[in-house]
């Protein structure tokens, strides 16, 4: 038969026949109690995720397997297909058999219905599952949740109660759209409405509308309960922004206990819903300015997306909405004055123009599902808590903390784009002023100011909702390991937070104390404390108080409070930098101050550190280098490996960043420190250190000269005594002597090895303080690699050579000579 | 919010993005969101021959959880500020925490 040999019988020509229940085959007896129970759990979370084996109404299970009789007749088979036609017969009259079929089908349906009454309106060909979880986007009065989660709308959800099917003689039972199936409650089949239905049902509701306004009836019975699903939150001027509960009393059918059914809170801000006829509207006189004055369009131009872009709207709808809020029996306008009608009826002139411009600018309306905007909105609102979060707070310094390194380098190097100084809270008020504007439109501007107040408002609560439940970023699952934090704007990437526990720090923390306090870890704990120190400290002087005004006692007492701040953080820094600890002679663990300074961050951190303490501070620290000298890893590691001309790569640049962020700090305060200060640090050289070391390296050489020069340019300068001379004299010769066996190891490599401008600069100071005899000695030192370096500088290009013999001509100059007489 | 504080002063500079699926681009900056979601124009892709595809192709939305590193011109970088600003983060932490 089958041309590739598959199975080529129909489903329906196997035993079952056409009417039999296909998939549907196996008939679970717990199948309706699951789905009952499902059912339920949909109407208490709608989010509940539906799935077809759920909702499936079992219908099909219940069909008799019958209709199989005819088969032989549609398919030829059977004794009575070689009648009178003989063998082809009715096999192509499938009208014949399907309509005998569909009959059966719908014999089954009526005495199905008959048997179970309470089921009559789900008929048995809606074989589809009752609930996809789309039906919702047909209700054109579904707004899913528009509100942010973080609870920051006061507004609360069960405050606001619509009907309880428990009460029959209540006709606003059909709010409960999703309540659970009870006998009176709308029909499931109901929620399957089209928009053709919808639109129908409102007009039918609209004509019974006006017969019952015609009868003058006082309580109008309401002939379609069911189709109109709208609570009648018309009634309450929307007070979408009242922390409480919003007033009841006028409310006196709606029954207080809050509805345990779907939230009805999502019909809250629909005033330009199409009104509800209402008995209590008339027994409510006092509310009827409220009620016309009251836009019904304000709504529309609410922050949720949803309210207004409800999908599925008929067609007039907005403008049939625009004349119902305020008045819904023309009792009720005649009542009123003259003005009061006139300027109600211009009102409501207005609200139709209005409207019919809102529908034809609503082309566009529904691309997008309520849940669709909603997210946008929170997201756009949860930047909006973000930005005004670190502006609403008190501290200014926290924006600068958030978002420091783009400010300060912004200062520093000028901003790409955006003003520099622009604190992070503006953006959310240029952000808000912006959707004003364009959310308010040209006319509307008083609408558009009053939309950017709500929204400052709900963004005001959107931060103090945040800022109450701190807690909630976070979640402890029991036996975790640590806590899962919540993403937010700030931290868009959730955290796995570690518990730390305190006891597990403590058995550390004893262990630690027989380490050595000079270990890489606590030098670089106390670098750190200093920077943080040091932080500190510069922010205190950034807010430091305008100088105080004579008179002003509060002025004054905060420029005390200032300074007394400022000695508190400079005694804490110079506590952190530990340059008294007290030095141990011969002890093989540095300094902490020196192992400071070992660190290229130590380095980096001292010309910040200069600048905020004193001169007698600056001293102390001069004091520690110049005793350590030979023990900076600048100097100490400073010596080449042997066969090296030069020490490492890392040292090297140590060497470099020393002489860039110490070298000019101490420079700066030995130019203008009294000689009695240079033969003291030169003395503490001379004695405590071991020159031999210290000369072979630039920083040594370089603070050896540093000390040499100023001590000249004092004595030059006149402000020198005799004996302080003669002793600086003695000083010299000392130095000297120590010296002059080295002066041809001074130089670290072959003449060719380059830079060694900073030895000819240590040796040309040396000449200057040099008696005769001395140059002399000198000359003889270094005679050999000057004439070496002449020699080699022949070879050279001509830019060259006159760098190298002009640094030896530095020295040269220095003792009276000149490169020029060596020929 | 250190990262994105510090690519905020990196727009407009020439930046290579490197993915997690190797493909690297190199491009300017455009912006970049707290997300670390990168904005580049004017790119060029590293290995044009292996990625031919994207030859044509200006400009691109990086989402940031699929970045792997991104080069940046050492010289817009201040490494001094960038470490202070690193202090300041831990100890807004660690006073959050405590």
């Amino acid at each position: 038969m089958s041309f590739f040999g598959f199975d080529t019988t129909l489903p329906r020509d196997k035993a079952g026949g056409a009417n039999s229940k296909g998939f549907f085959e196996h008939a679970n007896p717990f199948n309706e109690v699951a789905k009952a129970r499902k059912l339920q759990a949909f109407q208490d979370n709608q989010e509940e995720v539906l799935d077809f084996e759920d909702t499936y109404d079992g219908l099909g299970d219940q069909l008799q397997e019958a209709g199989d009789d005819f088969n032989d007749d549609t398919f030829g088979g059977g004794a009575e297909g070689s009648n009178d036609r003989g063998g082809v017969g009715k096999d192509f009259d499938f009208f014949g058999s399907t309509a005998q079929v569909s009959t059966a089908i719908e014999e089954e349906a009526m005495r199905y219905n008959l048997q179970y009454p309470s089921r009559e309106t789900a008929p048995p060909q809606s074989r589809k599952p009752k609930k996809t979880g789309y039906e919702k986007y047909q209700d054109p009065g579904y707004i899913p949740e528009i509100e942010a989660k973080s609870g920051a709308w006061s507004h609360k959800p069960s405050t606001h109660s619509p009907g309880q099917p428990s009460q029959p003689e209540d006709i606003h039972v059909s709010t409960s759209r999703h309540t659970a199936p009870a006998p009176e409650a709308p029909q499931p089949g109901t929620k399957m409405m089209s928009l053709e239905e919808v639109e129908a049902a409102l007009l039918a509701q609209a004509q019974a509308h006006a017969r019952a306004q015609a009868a003058q009836a006082p309580q109008p019975p309401y002939p379609q309960p069911q189709v109109f699903p709208f609570p009648v939150d018309h009634m309450h001027p929307p007070q979408p922004y009242q922390p409480g509960p919003p007033p009841m009393p006028f409310n006196q059918q709606h029954a207080p206990p809050p509805p345990r059914s779907a939230s009805p809170r999502r019909h809250n801000r629909m005033p330009s819903q199409p009104s509800h006829p209402s008995q209590t509207s008339q027994l409510r006189p006092a509310q009827q300015p409220l009620q016309i004055l009251q836009n019904p369009n304000r709504a529309r131009h609410s922050p949720q997306p949803s309210v207004d872009r409800v999908q599925g709207l008929p067609p007039y709808g907005p403008a049939q909405a625009g004349a119902a809020p305020g008045i819904t029996h023309p009792q009720q306008l005649l009542d009123l004055s003259e003005a009061q009608r006139r300027a109600y009826l211009e009102e409501d002139a207005k609200r139709a123009k209005r409207n019919h411009k809102i529908f034809l600018l609503s082309k566009g309306n529904g691309l997008m599902t309520p849940q669709d905007k909603n997210f946008i909105t929170r997201i756009q609102l949860q930047q909006l808590v973000t930005a005004t979060g670190t502006s609403a707070d008190p501290n200014p310094e926290a924006s600068l903390n958030e978002d420091f390194y783009y400010q300060v380098y912004s200062q520093i190097r000028g901003a790409p784009r955006q003003h520099p100084t622009q604190p992070l809270g503006h953006f959310a008020q240029t952000y808000l002023f912006q959707t004003g504007i364009r959310g308010g439109g040209r006319r509307q501007h008083a609408n558009g100011d009053n939309h950017m107040q709500r929204m400052q408002q709900q963004v005001q609560r959107a931060v103090e909702a945040a800022k109450l439940k701190p807690k909630n970023k976070q979640l402890i699952i029991e036996g975790s390991l640590g806590k899962i934090s919540f993403s937010n704007a700030k931290t868009p990437k959730p955290l796995l937070n570690i518990k730390r526990q305190d006891s597990s720090d403590a058995r550390p923390a004893s262990g630690r104390k027989e380490v050595s306090p000079s270990d890489r870890k606590t030098i670089l704990k106390n670098i750190e404390a200093v920077y943080t120190t040091l932080m500190r400290l510069e922010d205190h002087e950034r807010q430091s108080p305008p100088p105080p005004t004579e008179g002003d006692a509060d002025s004054i007492q905060a420029h005390l409070d200032w300074r007394q701040k400022l000695q508190e953080l400079n005694t804490a820094l110079w506590q952190e930098l530990k340059v008294l600890d007290p030095i141990v002679p011969g002890s093989s663990i540095p300094h902490p101050f020196i192992a400071f300074l070992s660190f290229a961050k130590g380095k980096k951190a001292m010309p910040r550190i200069f600048r905020l303490i004193d001169q007698e501070q600056r001293l102390t620290i001069l004091t520690m280098i110049v005793v350590h000298l030979d023990q900076l890893d600048v100097t100490k590691d400073a010596r080449p490996a042997a066969g090296d001309s030069q020490p490492t790569l890392a040292v090297r640049e140590e060497i470099e960043l020393f002489s860039q962020t110490v070298m000019p700090c101490l420079l700066q305060y030995v130019n203008e420190a009294p000689i009695n200060i240079v033969i003291g640090l030169l003395g503490l050289l001379v004695e405590r250190t071991s020159i031999a070391v210290v000369a072979m390296t630039k920083i040594g050489l370089g603070m050896m000269t540093m000390l040499l020069t100023r001590a000249e340019l004092s004595k030059e300068s006149g402000v020198v005594s005799d004996q302080e001379w003669q002793q600086w004299t003695a000083l010299y010769n000392r130095l000297f002597d120590t010296l002059e066996p080295l002066l041809g190891l001074l130089f670290p490599g072959p003449v060719n090895s380059g830079d060694d401008i900073y030895i000819w600069q240590f040796l040309a100071t040396i000449g200057i303080g040099a008696s005769p005899d001395q140059q002399q000695r000198l000359v003889i030192g270094v005679k050999d690699r000057v004439m070496e370096t002449v020699q080699q500088s022949k070879t050279l290009p001509p830019e060259m050579a006159s760098v190298r013999l002009g640094n030896v001509n530095l020295f040269m100059r220095a003792i009276g000579l000149d490169v020029e007489m060596l020929g | 919010m250190l990262f994105f504080s510090f690519f905020k002063t990196l727009t407009q500079q020439t930046v290579t993005v490197e993915l997690k699926n190797d493909i690297s681009i190199r491009g300017t900056l455009k912006s970049v969101d707290q997300y670390l979601n990168i904005k580049l124009d004017d790119i060029v892709v590293l290995d044009e021959l292996k990625y031919p595809h994207l030859s044509s192709v200006k400009n691109v939305f990086i989402r940031g959880s699929v970045v792997r590193y991104v080069h940046l011109p050492p010289d817009k970088v201040d490494r001094g500020l960038l470490e202070d600003a690193c202090r300041r983060e831990a100890m807004a932490q660690k006073g959050k925490a405590a």
